[in-house]
């Protein structure tokens, strides 16, 4: 790799300089000088960067921070200028004499926007993909800690959520729906230019819960606007990584001729628990306790007087408060300090930034060191060099719950409310397989300290103004040290006297891209527009980690792994490349008829020798009806477009970098020597896993624009699925990677931007969003249960969606009995294992958000509201806390007290038992809690529903004549809440929560995590 | 020619350069595993094959196959969170059990390890790997084969028998299940295999020799009710000096183990842990807790009549006593133990209870109790002496893979356990084999 690498930069950088030396401009004789200003029509406000050149040349210049500009040229007056602004409808002068004024029109639709798209720019008018925008201006509005709550609810056919309340923790982020089972389901990143890893580094046992996410390294108030690519036409020229969609961030860069500014942000927020855990107290749970005790000795034919009660006189009971000591109110802090400008030759944008925030649950915490350098150079009128260097520092303090029973939440959910916190001699007290949640608030010491680079440099020459060549190389480096030390205080340390472990991963991903750019317009009255690219990738992986760990320390003070009694090592290593040609032809006839095609091959050196290369065609076409006269002529609508796409993508992520190999690993060792055993079937035939979308969208404004409307159908069908598919285990192995299966995803999404009112004073927008998606596995070989540590409630299953929930269905509890009663699916009287069936998914039918901004003058007031319908939650602190008896260390929540009691009680829970004969009797007392339903009913699936305000911000930004007078230029001072109100049905403390987010199929758990919280922030923005 | 020309056919060169590269740019091979082609080729690596085969024994003996033998019985009861143990402890078994499921892929994971080397081995050609060393690789080899097959057996009933080793799905198809009685003569037949070519030394307890081919056998033949040839090799193995009762009961679970009670002992390191404690401890020691000694156990074990020394399998008060037969909380070395001299001492009570010899088998099983403190036996009928061989092997073996396997074998599983449905005598295959595989039927029952 590092030669290809080396010669791939040789070539471009030859190329370039042998250029560069051609083409050197002889300084021209000035024959006139123009100055002038810009400013906006509506406001008069002076339009700083706007871009001025004569027609027909490349020569240009651009407005400083007042708008004024100075024009030296060797063309004499009159001549044509062309002057332009992003937002702002470009404008052609004639100019004969100086100086001149020169007000542009800000465009209210965002059919003109400039796109970035695949490998270049367009504007949105003449696109036939589909592709979402999300403007940076959200961020400085509406300030977060993380990228990924800035594009939730705020376009179509993305799903973004948080799958828990721990700030920097994971997150789900799916572009219409899940595509695949065993390959990843994460879109593309690609921040200005930089495919970035997907890889959550962190190591440290979290239960199974994702500790971090791709993009929380990202400062969102770096972000210039995000551009999400949909469909095929978009995503195929990503080829083989644009399968699951392509989010692509483009940050700030200062512009030409402004003056330096600067700009201070700050943030002070303060988060709560909207709710808090609600445990049944000691004298409910003995009296439960008592209660399944005589119930069961009735089952097992044992008059109840003779048996002793575990607790004689129940309301003699303590009861502890474990729940208070788990929360906390959190504090948020955060700053930044950005300056941007620019000279005639070069800008820039370098920004600092701090983020320190709290969880709600204690101790974990998230910190981020943020600092970014955007800088180009336009060497000459041709040669233009730039980077964008992104350094990041991320500091968290990790506690892991979920499925893990030494978890803070945990061990302080689960124990039983009567029993002690500390024991007599003030020693913290353990029951079952729980520890002492204070013991380990106190204690805990796990330290995930991250360092990544992205960054990028950039060449890129024009030949003609037409003909441009663009290289790039492009670094994402990321180090993860993590460091744990359980110390003899907590349950981990106990036994082996302090054991420490200390992990270094390192994730490298470098790419080199050459793009050659042509761009002409031609032909009569410009008829016809060419926008034409061909290109290449090289891309390298490469994955390495070393970790040590070590047992029995002479004090809880010494940490090191190296002064540990017992030591051990281990490392891994993998590595895979990627090799891409790609190309794509845009052309567009008479402003109103577009068709494009895109092909990009892919070669990945972790498919079989037989079958690496893939090919990804696409296509589109789009037609602007609106300027059809007799679309013009009904003068309902100022813009209608109709567009269609289809194509293929690719995917290869997400599986290991030999797995097409056949091999036996090594570390099978015993007796202190080194052992191999078989671990890996070959499979020289496995290749992409293919995704065939089809696209059909309209966009349209009406009412002056001032109500646009777009609205997409999709159909994806994605095969060969890269699936581990189930093998005899007699063979040895438990699965094959094969090309096996098919996944189906297909949607509406609508978007509708209204402005309202817009009067000089006085605006109101209002954008809703919502997607439709429904997801159907279409193949399968067989039936994938997983999940819940061993309880296989999740299932893949040909003809159900993906994170399916299998569970046997409570039809009742039987008035008489008391017991529950299950849908018999076979019909054959008995419940076994073949009854267990699909109750339901975690897939919502649909998701969407409602923003509203409001300003008047100075004061600028939105809320935005997040909501999704149809989705499951599995309440995994139901199922052990509802437990009717058997769980003996568990204590209960207060829904078992509402099981059934005497004849006539009429109620979803049953009745208390721990009786086990006959497990296979439909209403039979072994099967209310245990027997084969062992609780895996439908009773603790719930409805994840919910509508939630999941911002409001009220700002005010001072007039500039009284912010000028303390020396600045702009400042606006806000405050904003977040998840102030949810309307939901589900029982649980939270309904946005992923707590088995490790794996793509097992998502919709809520198992001892912590909620969203309720936050409230005030904050500050200057500009000086 | 242009300089143009020259600058554009040089740029044009490297790219066609790099493209001729690209096949084997994309060539990547891991650094921590070998192609399955060259796995086997020489003496270091049928070394490492062999000891790979060992690793896989090892992975279902550290917990699975212990849990399994435990948990079923009036032995241990179910105290953590975790449904697949309350599933075993309830003998309400599903067919995707956690534990039944990563036994029986456990198992024959060793067995293609096993198969592995029997069939590559053979053909290795190395000077440094002489005939003597060839023969002890296989002969371990088929020792593995025939443990596995035989630890399959007893769990699961007859099944499918894999003689070669996997290297494409094509050769799986066709193989159906055998008889019980198939399978334990396939364990036999390797046994004897073993046998011919395994040497015998005065110390090795880690690695299979010709001693625990015979202990293994005299263990078939037991359960295969083969009362004369049960007796005729629990004795080869009694009678050799090598083997010998420790006392106190605890030394042979006290480190650094190894001892002369072990015929077999599956041996772990710091490098090499096995965590299996964390199980048994509660977690004010530092484990989970899910296995907890039953109280008719805690009652059996205190009691100077019955456990005796074996007390010491107990550790904690009140409502917190566990077992620690697996003990090395602080490195988790605690070793497997599969064959115990012992367990040949009780085999071989019970063969010569059943031939009649009443005498001999009371003295043996009174060897057993000598040794554990407690008074001889008052069982003098064959039918007192075999249920007090059994209450025997329940606190002898208490915490290790046996009192299910002995009860069920016995068809005593429904009088004293309760369980009346013979089908969940057996385990259940695997949910995902039987969804997998066209040619495995279900056990009856599931």
């Amino acid at each position: 790799m590092k030669s290809l690498f080396t010669k791939g930069f040789c070539v471009t950088l030859l190329a370039l300089w042998a250029q560069l030396g051609a083409a050197q401009v002889n300084p021209a004789t000035i024959k006139s000088r123009l100055q002038g200003t810009i400013l906006d029509a509506r406001t008069k406000q002076p339009l700083a960067g706007a871009v001025l050149k004569i027609k027909g040349t490349t020569h240009a210049v651009s407005a400083d921070q007042d708008g004024k500009f100075t024009f030296n040229t060797g063309q004499a007056f009159p001549y044509t200028l062309q002057v332009s602004y992003i937002g702002y409808i470009q404008q052609e002068t004639v100019v004969n004499g100086t100086p001149v004024t020169i007000f542009l029109e800000e465009s209210q639709v965002q059919l003109s926007d400039i796109v970035v798209t695949g490998y270049s720019t367009q504007q949105r008018k003449y696109i036939a993909s589909s592709i979402s925008s999300v403007s940076g201006k959200i961020v400085q509005d509406q300030p977060s800690g993380g990228f990924n709550q800035l594009l939730q609810g705020k376009t179509t056919g993305v799903q973004v959520s948080s799958n828990s309340g721990v700030p920097g923790g994971g997150i789900t982020f799916r572009v219409r729906g899940n595509n695949s089972i065993n390959a990843s389901v994460d879109p593309l990143y690609i921040i200005d230019g930089v495919f970035v890893s997907n890889a959550d580094p962190i190591t440290a046992g979290l239960g199974n819960q994702q500790a971090s996410n791709p993009i929380a390294d990202l400062n969102p108030s770096d972000i210039e606007n995000i551009q999400i690519l949909k469909d095929a036409n978009a995503t195929a020229i990503y080829g083989s990584l644009g399968a699951n969609g392509v989010v692509i961030v483009t940050t700030k860069r200062g512009k030409r001729n402004t003056n330096a500014r600067i700009n201070f942000n700050t943030i002070q927020g303060w988060s709560a628990a909207v709710d808090k855990y609600d445990v049944a107290n000691g004298p409910d749970v003995a009296r439960l306790t008592n209660e399944s005790r005589i119930n069961t000795a009735i089952d097992n034919g044992i008059d109840p007087s003779t048996i002793t009660l575990p607790f004689p006189n129940p309301e003699s009971l303590p009861t502890y408060d474990r729940i208070s000591g788990l929360f906390l109110t959190a504090k948020t802090s955060n700053y930044e300090l950005s300056t941007q400008g620019g000279t005639d030759k070069s800008t820039y944008y370098i920004s600092l930034g701090y983020l320190n925030q709290e969880s709600i649950v204690k101790p974990s915490d998230y910190t981020r060191y943020a600092g970014r350098l955007n800088y180009d150079n336009f060497l000459n009128d041709k040669l233009k060099v730039g980077t964008s260097l992104n350094f990041t520092r991320s500091e968290r303090n990790l506690s892991g719950s979920d499925n893990s029973p030494t978890g803070v939440i945990n061990s302080a959910l689960f124990p039983r409310s009567y029993l002690p916190i500390f024991n007599e001699d003030g020693t913290f007290a353990r029951y079952g397989s729980f520890d002492n949640h204070l013991a380990l608030i106190e204690n805990l010491d796990n330290k995930a300290v991250g360092w990544r680079t992205i960054g990028n440099i950039y060449g890129e020459y024009s030949f003609l103004p037409e003909l441009k060549l663009r290289s790039s190389w492009s670094i994402d480096n990321s180090s993860e040290y993590d460091n744990s030390y359980s110390n003899t205080l907590i349950s981990a340390g106990i036994a082996n006297r302090g054991s420490a472990s200390s992990s270094e991963n390192k994730n490298l991903v470098l790419t080199n891209e050459q793009v050659l750019t042509y761009i002409k317009t031609f032909g009569e009255n410009k008829q016809h527009n060419l926008n034409a690219l061909v290109g290449n990738t090289i891309n390298t992986v490469l994955n390495e980690g070393t970790s040590a760990t070590g047992t029995g320390f002479a004090a809880n003070s010494l940490r090191s792994v190296a002064v540990a009694a017992t030591r051990s090592g281990s490392s891994f290593r993998s590595s895979s490349k990627l090799l891409s040609f790609f190309s794509k032809v845009s052309y567009t006839y008479k402003n109103k008829y577009i068709i494009d095609g895109s092909i990009r091959a892919d070669g990945s050196s972790k498919f079989g020798a037989n079958k690496r290369w893939g090919y990804f065609p696409s296509g589109g076409v789009a037609w602007l009806v609106g300027e059809e006269a007799f679309i013009k002529n009904l003068n309902v609508f100022d813009e209608l477009k109709l567009r269609a796409s289809i194509g293929l993508s690719g995917n290869q992520n997400g599986i290991g970098a030999y797995a097409a190999q056949g091999l036996w690993s090594s570390g099978a060792n015993y007796l202190e020597q080194p052992g191999i055993a078989p671990t890996q079937l070959a499979n020289p035939d496995l290749t992409w896993e293919t995704t065939r979308q089809f696209n059909l969208g309209a966009e349209f404004g009406i009412l002056k624009n001032k109500l646009s409307i777009v609205a997409d159908y999709y159909n994806k069908y994605t095969y060969d699925l890269l699936l581990n598919v189930p093998v005899p285990y007699r063979s040895g192995f438990a699965s094959y990677l094969q090309n096996y299966g098919a996944v189906r995803n297909k949607g509406y999404e609508l978007g509708i931007n209204s402005t309202n009112i817009q009067t000089e004073n006085f605006s109101w927008t209002t954008n809703f969003n919502v997607s439709f998606n429904k997801n159907k596995i279409e193949k399968l070989a067989s039936d994938i249960s997983l999940g819940a540590s061993g309880r296989n409630i999740s299932i893949l299953k040909q003809g159900y969606a993906v994170n399916s929930f299998q569970l046997y269905k409570q039809l009742s509890v039987d008035p008489q009995t008391g017991n529950a009663v299950y849908d018999d699916v076979n019909n054959d009287g008995i419940i076994t294992s073949a009854d267990r069936q699909i109750v339901g998914n975690a897939l919502p039918d649909y998701t969407g958000g409602l923003t509203n901004n409001i300003t008047y003058k100075g004061l600028d007031f939105s809320f935005f509201f997040y909501f999704q319908k149809g989705n499951k939650i599995m309440n995994m602190n139901d199922f052990f806390m509802v437990h009717g008896g058997t769980q003996a260390n568990i204590g209960f929540l207060p829904r078992q007290l509402e099981r059934w009691q005497q004849p006539g009680d009429v109620t979803d829970i049953p009745r208390l038992t721990t009786y086990s004969g006959n497990p296979t009797a439909n209403g039979g007392a072994a099967n209310n809690y245990g027997g084969n339903v062992a609780s895996l009913s439908s009773r603790y699936l719930e409805d994840g529903s919910f509508l939630r305000l999941k911002t409001l911000t009220l700002g005010y930004t001072f007039p500039t004549v009284v912010s000028r007078k303390i020396g600045m230029n702009k400042l606006r001072i806000y405050a904003q809440g977040t998840n102030l109100l949810t309307f939901t049905k589900y029982g649980g403390l939270d309904p946005e929560v992923s707590s088995q987010s490790n794996n793509q199929n097992t998502a919709g758990y809520d198992w001892a995590t912590v909620p969203q919280p309720r936050t409230f922030q005030v904050g500050a923005s200057v500009t000086f | 020619m242009t300089l143009q020309h020259i600058k554009t056919t040089l740029f044009l060169g490297i790219v066609l350069l790099s493209i001729t590269s690209c096949k084997k740019f994309l060539e990547e091979t891991p650094n921590n595993a070998l192609p399955t082609e060259t796995a086997i080729t020489d003496a270091g690596t049928a070394r490492a094959a062999i000891i790979g085969a060992y690793d896989r024994l090892q992975e279902y003996y550290a917990a699975s196959y212990p849990t399994l033998g435990t948990i079923t019985t009036d032995n241990v009861v179910f105290n953590g969170t975790l449904s697949q143990y309350l599933q075993l402890d309830q003998n309400a078994i599903p067919t995707d059990n956690v534990i039944t499921v990563a036994a029986y892929q456990g198992i024959y994971r060793a067995i293609n390890s096993a198969n592995s080397v029997i069939a590559y081995v053979p053909a290795v050609n190395d000077p440094t790997l002489s005939n003597a060393e060839k023969d002890r690789i296989l002969g371990e080899a088929y020792f593995i084969r025939a443990l596995s097959y035989f630890d399959l057996a007893r769990g699961w009933g007859g099944v499918q028998i894999q003689l070669e080793p996997t290297t494409s799905l094509d050769g799986l198809k066709g193989i159906k299940r055998s008889t019980l009685d198939q399978t334990y003569d396939q364990v036999l037949a390797d046994l004897v295999r073993a046998e011919a070519l395994l040497p015998e030394d005065a110390t090795t307890r880690n690695r299979a020799q010709k001693s625990t081919v015979f202990a293994l056998r005299a263990r078939l033949h037991l359960y295969r009710e083969q009362w004369a040839d049960a007796e005729n090799y629990a004795t080869q193995v009694i009678n050799n000096p090598k083997f010998a009762l420790v006392k106190p009961y605890n030394a042979f679970f006290t480190a650094p183990f190894q001892s002369t009670e072990s015929v077999l002992e599956l041996a772990f390191s710091p490098n090499d842990r096995n965590a299996f404690w964390n199980l048994w401890y509660p977690s004010s020691a530092g484990g989970q807790y899910t296995l907890k000694p039953s109280e008719a156990l805690v009652n059996k074990l205190n009691d100077p009549l019955v456990g005796g020394s074996r007390k010491s399998l107990l550790a904690g008060t009140g409502n917190t006593v566990y077992g620690v037969l697996y003990n090395t909380a602080g490195t988790s070395t605690d070793p497997a133990y599969l064959i115990r001299i012992s367990e040949l001492y009780l085999i071989r009570a019970e063969a010569r209870a059943h031939l009649g010899k009443l005498t001999e088998a009371a003295a043996e099983l009174n060897t057993i109790r000598l040794r554990a403190e407690v008074p001889p036996t008052q069982a003098s009928t064959q039918a007192a002496l075999l249920l007090a061989i059994e209450a025997e092997n329940a606190v002898e073996f208490a915490f290790e893979a046996h009192r299910w396997f002995d009860l069920t074998r016995t068809g005593r599983a429904e009088a004293v356990l309760g369980l009346s449905n013979r089908n969940f005598w057996l385990f259940p295959l695997p949910l995902s084999d039987v969804q997998s595989d066209p040619d495995l039927t279900q056990n009856p029952g599931y």
